[in-house]
């Protein structure tokens, strides 16, 4: 019969035999603390479902990170955004970086809903670590919405903090020959928020 | 991660070669999902660290070889075991056969601890040992979970379910631990461009797996 047999098949998640429900005597008491997340004085600017994963250089291969919300926190007082991603029912952190200057969105081989990029300062695992990242999402659509809002922290980091590198002197011509004369498309524009003190 | 006054349960994870006990550890561990398969040699001790709403707990986890000629010395990882965990695998009948041998040897040693049952790898179309027929756990007061390390499928239940028992707190939830702010470094130009031929290197590396349900 056609009808068992598909009934069959929904039921592969299927219900287990209950449990019996048994006391232990319980061998430590917690009691109800307040953990704070450190993101109360943030503000979700970007939010979105997505897997992450981690390059492994010894094995030369992407390894899943966690699966759940990446977010784009923008922090009330300071202005900055950081990514926080954090996975699924464990709530355990899998990704904690500023979005700085340097971090530009790569496609991955072959995906069209992938980025990577590089993170000189994560610290998901507890200390500062510099890590290869990939991020995926259900299609490309959401994965374009993710880079909008990415470099759009980007630049709002970039603003508050000043270019390091064109703080110290004055810039004296717009040249930048030396390095990245490869892709850097994108960042082309004079920085004209520089208020720049030429006498 | 050692802090003397978190509270530490030392938890015995044990079943058949092959069932995904270490895989289960390392998704919890690192979230990576290992689908090489290399035996467990003897034992490995993994600190896995939640955060729950009464506050941060560990379950010391002991990995234990689940393939007999990697096994002996048994009774000395379930020596003080305070919780445990018994996995099997459903597309693998004789997995769920040999529940009652890990059960016997872990309650030979450890009395009247807290026990999840858990049968791995929902995740495949061809299951072997169906829902309705695992029902061991209920002669032996154990907990029984189906769970999928691939899939994340219930993958926190068991650890949430020893919580509970542990502390007697049946309202107990795992909570969004702290998301501290992260540094702000300065990367010299030679690191920067050492890390940006990593990430081109990187990125002619396909991800695995595309079926994820995002």
């Amino acid at each position: 019969m056609a009808d068992v047999e598909t009934k069959k098949i929904q039921e592969q998640a299927e219900e287990t035999v209950e449990s019996p429900d048994v006391h232990f005597e319980p061998i430590v008491k917690l009691e109800e603390v307040e953990i704070k997340t450190n993101e109360e004085d943030e503000e979700s600017v970007f939010k979105m479902r997505a897997k992450l994963f981690r390059f492994d250089k010894d094995a030369n291969e992407w390894k899943e990170r966690g699966t759940g919300d990446v977010k784009l926190l923008k922090h009330k007082e300071s202005g900055k955004t950081r990514l926080l991603m954090r996975r699924d029912k464990t709530h355990k952190i899998c990704a904690n970086h500023y979005v700085t200057d340097d971090m530009k969105l790569s496609p991955n081989v072959g995906s069209d809903r992938s980025w990577v990029w590089n993170a000189a300062a994560d610290i998901s695992d507890g200390q500062p670590e510099h890590q290869l990242l990939a991020i995926r999402f259900a299609n490309s659509e959401n994965a374009g919405l993710f880079k909008t809002a990415f470099e759009s922290a980007r630049e709002s980091n970039t603003k508050l903090t000043g270019k390091p590198a064109s703080e110290e002197k004055p810039a004296e011509g717009e040249e930048e020959s030396e390095d990245e004369s490869e892709e850097e498309s994108e960042k082309e524009e004079p920085k004209k928020e520089e208020p720049k003190k030429e006498e | 991660m050692a802090d003397a006054n978190v509270p530490t349960f030392k938890l015995v994870l044990v079943g058949d070669g092959g069932t995904g006990k270490t895989t289960f550890v390392k998704r919890h561990l690192s979230g990576e999902f290992e689908k090489k398969y290399i035996a467990t040699v003897g034992v490995e001790v993994h600190p896995l660290e939640f955060f729950t709403s009464g506050g941060r707990i560990i379950f010391n986890t002991w990995d234990t070889a689940g393939q007999e000629k990697f096994g002996g010395l048994r009774d000395g990882y379930y020596i003080q075991g305070q919780c445990g965990i018994i996995m099997f695998d459903v597309t693998s009948r004789i997995t769920y056969k040999n529940v009652p041998n890990w059960h016997r040897d872990l309650v030979r040693v450890c009395e009247n601890i807290p026990i999840v049952l858990c049968g791995n790898k929902v995740d495949i179309k061809e299951r072997k040992v169906k829902a309705k027929s695992i029902t061991f756990h209920r002669k032996k007061n154990l907990q029984y979970y189906d769970i999928s390390a691939k899939s994340n499928y219930n993958f926190e239940k068991p650890f949430l379910w020893l919580a509970r028992k542990l502390s007697g707190n049946p309202n107990l939830e795992f909570v969004a631990p702290p998301a501290l702010q992260p540094p702000e470094v300065e990367i010299d130009a030679g690191l920067m461009q050492q890390y940006s031929n990593e990430l081109a290197a990187a990125a002619a590396q396909p991800l695995p797996e595309e079926d994820d349900d995002l």
